[in-house]
């Protein structure tokens, strides 16, 4: 029996807000990290004019990431700031002229009349677009596959409660993400594309009805309103019934985020490199919750001054994405980085006692890739044993601690066990 | 600037929590413990048997059981822990009393006080806090207790009545269904086997003899609803554990040509409900990963039939419990494994198949169906003489059979002596003692009512049968004479 967990959606607080834009940060900081703490050197110094779209920085490993200015200024130096895993980068600080100067290579840039594979590839490497749900996974890698691929996925299932970055996106921007789906179809070649929704988004799902007729081969997928359904893994095995190893292109599919397709639209059809993004500011906390679009290394403080603010109470958490797999932050001294999907400021909800396990192995029934939570935890201390557990399968989603009656942190077990078998 | 909480996610977590599981616990036990204390006291006060501390006998063993429990692990906590400061926040997450409330629903009624408080004391010191509390013992402590106590006190429990209540003493005989089944040699008619304790449907509401908790099947099945309703336990281990005894019964009931009742029966009787939905299912002596549950389940349905039909102890749930305890950690890895690799689960399956195909074909061919005429009762020789007959006659025994010659006389058609030719009982030197056979002679206008001598149950039964079938004959010969 699979346990199946409703989380509540607490989404309905930043939906119904009209979107804003914050275009006039006196400041931006851009982060010069890729996912996973990656350093990326600087291509710029202090005082250098940059346009909005000029290339500051540089992925240092063999994939090729550039990372852009989202305005258009002078480089006022190198500061420290948070980063979403929670830890200190170095960001590279401009003043913003306002005059939104777009870099000369952008503006000279034609878009083909027909794509190929390798035009496609190499415009998703100019504009450095990277996986937006999360990962910031550079996502020219996923297409630049030998295996023909069939399927294109297009991921709108937001599992995270609270964030409604993907629903906000796809119920403005339908047409676009259909038009860049049928695109890329068009160029892989792929033969059929499916748009992942929530069950019960109705609202959603008309928005898709009313242009998809045009689209012969892209069908809307529903998947049931559970955390994990977000997850690719979830969305190849239960909707298209299709097991793989590593990655879904084994199987000739590939998943992409909604946010992630839209900056594929405006990278082929613009040359536009991720500049922006659009991220939910909400919680309890807040006063206005509601969906922003931003700058790229837009400060979080300039964004809460912007929308009026949280209410400032002893014990409560900001969290950097969404409230299960999210980081909690020590300040607001947070940037926005293309990954980033989200802030939720909340009352600290997880201050239980901790309780001795009791091996009820409601964390095995729950874990999506098949762990066992609980005897990773309890073979913590013994490698071989570990070894055979395969903590490294693990996704770190949390249903594991979430679920926990005693309130263990089964999740920091599964990540220590996975560092140590890694070693 | 720091004043934002930072700690590891996930930032919110379920409203469920392990009290909240111990409190739908105390709900699926209380409609038993009610039945419990109303079965094996109130009713048969009511009835007329007992005095009144008889009728509260159950709820005080119930409440000495949570209160030694509770007890004895304040004590422990405090010269053992050094917990003497934090005792409050400990013993809230302690849930002390479930040894002691669990062990006395698994006793005889008539069970001293003294032998409850020492087998609950064995139950959590030994059981539980040495294995280092809750959430680390590796055996069920409530069965561990009872082990200790039935393996102890046996004989203690027995002479102050064992299982059966006063009434039921009074109007059963004085056996529990499984051990009537092990003196029948476990294969006999719907009659003999459930015809005693009414029928079924009594199995099924628990008006049948056993120990405190264990009799209603009908109150476990709800209470496994309502913990499998409330997430509490898992539905793998107790469904399969009763199937898996269902099948390999219902596989040798057919085998001998029993009807449907013959596996229900064995399901419904003895403590196989309670011990599959509250024992067999304790989170922290039970496998965590779900394969690891189905096998867990299927070893002791196996595990249990064994018991019950290959040994001298009847019933069979607790120590197959016990002993699957022991192996759950290799059952865990097994678990484990196989949820990456699902070759590993066909050739597991195929073992598991076959251990329990072969149990059952051995049980079956190697239980033998006591054949009426042959031992139950049989009349060799019929002598004929003025002033008497002397019947030559072989009755069933505990072992074998017993033979012997019993004489009436026709002046007022009266058993006059029972010779004894041939026995093989081992409790025979109780049967002497007692001068049992000068009684059943004495008695002989009333046999029911002559009490049995604890210890040597069956045998008496036996010797008390085979006089009233003898006078039986006699009455129906003496109208054909005429």
């Amino acid at each position: 029996m699979v346990v199946k967990i409703k989380l509540t959606p607490n989404k309905k607080m930043s939906i119904k807000n009209r979107i804003l834009k914050l275009k006039k940060p006196d400041y931006v900081y851009i982060p010069l990290t890729n996912y996973d703490n990656l350093k990326c050197s600087c291509l710029v110094k202090e005082g250098d004019f940059v346009y909005k779209g000029t290339v500051i920085g540089m992925r240092d490993d063999h994939f090729h990431l550039p990372i852009h200015s989202s305005v258009s200024g002078k480089v006022k130096g190198i500061v420290e700031k948070l980063y979403l895993n929670g830890e200190k980068v170095s960001c590279v600080k401009i003043e913003n002229d306002y005059k939104e100067k777009l870099d000369p290579v952008i503006l000279k840039a034609k878009s083909p009349k027909r794509w190929t594979k390798k035009e496609f590839i190499a415009r998703l490497k100019d504009c450095g677009v990277v996986g937006m749900g999360g990962s910031g996974f550079p996502t020219y890698v996923k297409y630049d596959v030998d295996v023909p691929i069939k399927t294109i996925v297009v991921n709108g299932a937001e599992g995270e409660p609270y964030i409604t970055t993907d629903y906000v996106l796809m119920r403005e921007k339908a047409e676009e993400i259909l038009e860049c789906l049928d695109l890329i179809m068009e160029i892989m070649p792929a033969k059929e594309g499916f748009i992942v929704i929530e069950k019960g988004q109705e609202a959603l799902k008309n928005e898709f009805i009313k242009y998809i007729g045009t689209y012969p081969n892209i069908k809307i997928l529903l998947s049931p309103p559970l955390f994990r359904s977000g997850w690719e893994g979830y969305i190849m095995r239960h909707l298209l019934k299709l097991n793989y190893h590593r990655l879904p292109s084994e199987k000739g599919v590939i998943v992409n985020n909604v946010s992630t397709i839209y900056a594929i639209y405006e990278a082929l059809q613009y040359h536009k490199p991720v500049m922006e993004k659009m991220i939910t500011i909400t919680g309890e906390s807040v006063k206005k919750p509601q969906n922003i679009i931003v700058k790229i290394g837009t400060d979080i403080k300039d964004i809460l001054t912007f929308i009026g603010g949280y209410h400032d109470q002893a014990d409560i958490k900001l969290i950097a994405g969404g409230p299960m797999m999210g980081q909690a932050i020590s300040s607001d001294d947070l940037v926005v980085s293309n990954n980033l999907n989200g802030i939720v400021i909340m009352p600290n909800k997880t201050n239980n006692p901790y309780i001795n396990c009791m091996r009820c192995g409601k964390c095995v029934d729950i874990c999506p890739v098949n762990l066992a939570p609980v005897l990773i935890k309890n073979a913590i201390d013994d490698k071989t044993r570990l070894q055979y557990l395969e903590p490294r399968r693990c996704i770190e989603c949390g249903l594991c601690s979430y679920i926990c009656p005693s309130k263990v942190d089964v999740r920091e077990y599964v990540k220590v066990a996975k560092e140590k078998v890694v070693k | 600037m720091t004043k934002f909480v930072v700690d590891n996610g996930p930032h919110i977590k379920s409203k469920y929590n392990t009290s909240k599981m111990m409190n739908h616990l105390i709900i699926a036990l209380l409609p038993i413990i009610i039945f419990s204390c109303y079965k094996n006291g109130f009713y048969p006060y009511f009835k007329g048997y007992g005095t009144l501390f008889d009728a509260f006998k159950p709820i005080l063993l119930i409440i000495v059981g949570i209160i030694t429990s509770l007890g004895s692990e304040i004590l422990f906590a405090c010269f053992f822990l050094n917990k003497k400061n934090e005792l409050k926040a400990y013993l809230k997450y302690s849930y002390a009393i479930f040894p002691g409330l669990f062990l006395a629903l698994i006793i005889p009624v008539h069970t001293p006080f003294s032998i409850l408080i020492i087998g609950t004391i064995f139950a959590t010191i030994i059981g539980k806090m040495l294995f280092g509390g809750f959430g680390n013992n590796i055996f069920n402590p409530a069965l561990v207790g009872y082990l200790f106590i039935m393996g102890t006190y046996q004989t203690a429990i027995t002479k102050a009545g064992g299982y059966l209540s006063k009434m039921e003493i009074d109007t059963l005989g004085s056996a529990t269904p499984l051990t009537n089944l092990g003196g029948l040699n476990y294969l006999d008619t719907y009659h003999n086997i459930v015809g005693p304790y009414g029928n079924l449907k009594d199995f099924l509401l628990g008006f049948i003899p056993g120990s405190l908790g264990e009799t209603s099947a009908l109150l476990c099945l709800l209470g496994l609803l309502y913990l499998i309703i409330t997430k509490v336990i898992n539905w793998r281990i107790p469904v399969i554990y009763l199937a898996t005894v269902f099948m390999i019964t219902g596989a040798i009931g057919y085998y001998h040509q029993l009807g449907l009742w013959y596996p229900l029966f064995h399901i419904l009787s003895g403590g196989l409900m309670f011990g599959a939905i509250f024992m067999a299912t304790d989170p922290v002596t039970s496998p965590t990963t779900p394969y690891g549950q189905v096998i867990y389940a299927l070893l002791l349905g196996l595990l249990t039939v064994a018991f019950r039909f290959l040994t001298n102890y009847p019933e069979g749930v607790a120590t197959a419990i016990l002993t699957m305890n022991m192996l759950v950690f290799i059952i865990d890895r097994i678990g484990a494994k196989v949820r990456f690799n699902l070759r590993w689960l066909l050739i597991l399956n195929l073992i598991l198949f076959m251990l329990i195909t072969s149990t059952t074909g051995y049980i079956a061919f190697n239980i033998k169906k006591v054949d009426d005429k042959d031992l139950s009762f049989q009349i060799l020789n019929i002598k004929r003489q003025d002033q008497q007959t002397i019947y030559q006659v072989t009755h069933k025994a505990f072992h074998g059979i017993i033979k012997a010659d019993i004489t009436i006389n026709h002046v007022d058609n009266k058993i006059t002596d029972i010779i004894i030719i041939e026995q093989k009982e081992d409790v025979w030197s109780q049967i002497e003692n007692a001068d049992y056979l000068k009684k059943i002679i004495h008695n002989q206008a009333d046999l029911d009512k002559l009490d049995t001598i604890a210890g040597a149950t069956y045998t008496t039964n036996y010797l008390k049968q085979m006089a009233i079938k003898v006078m039986d004959d006699y009455h129906k010969r003496k109208e054909e004479y005429k």
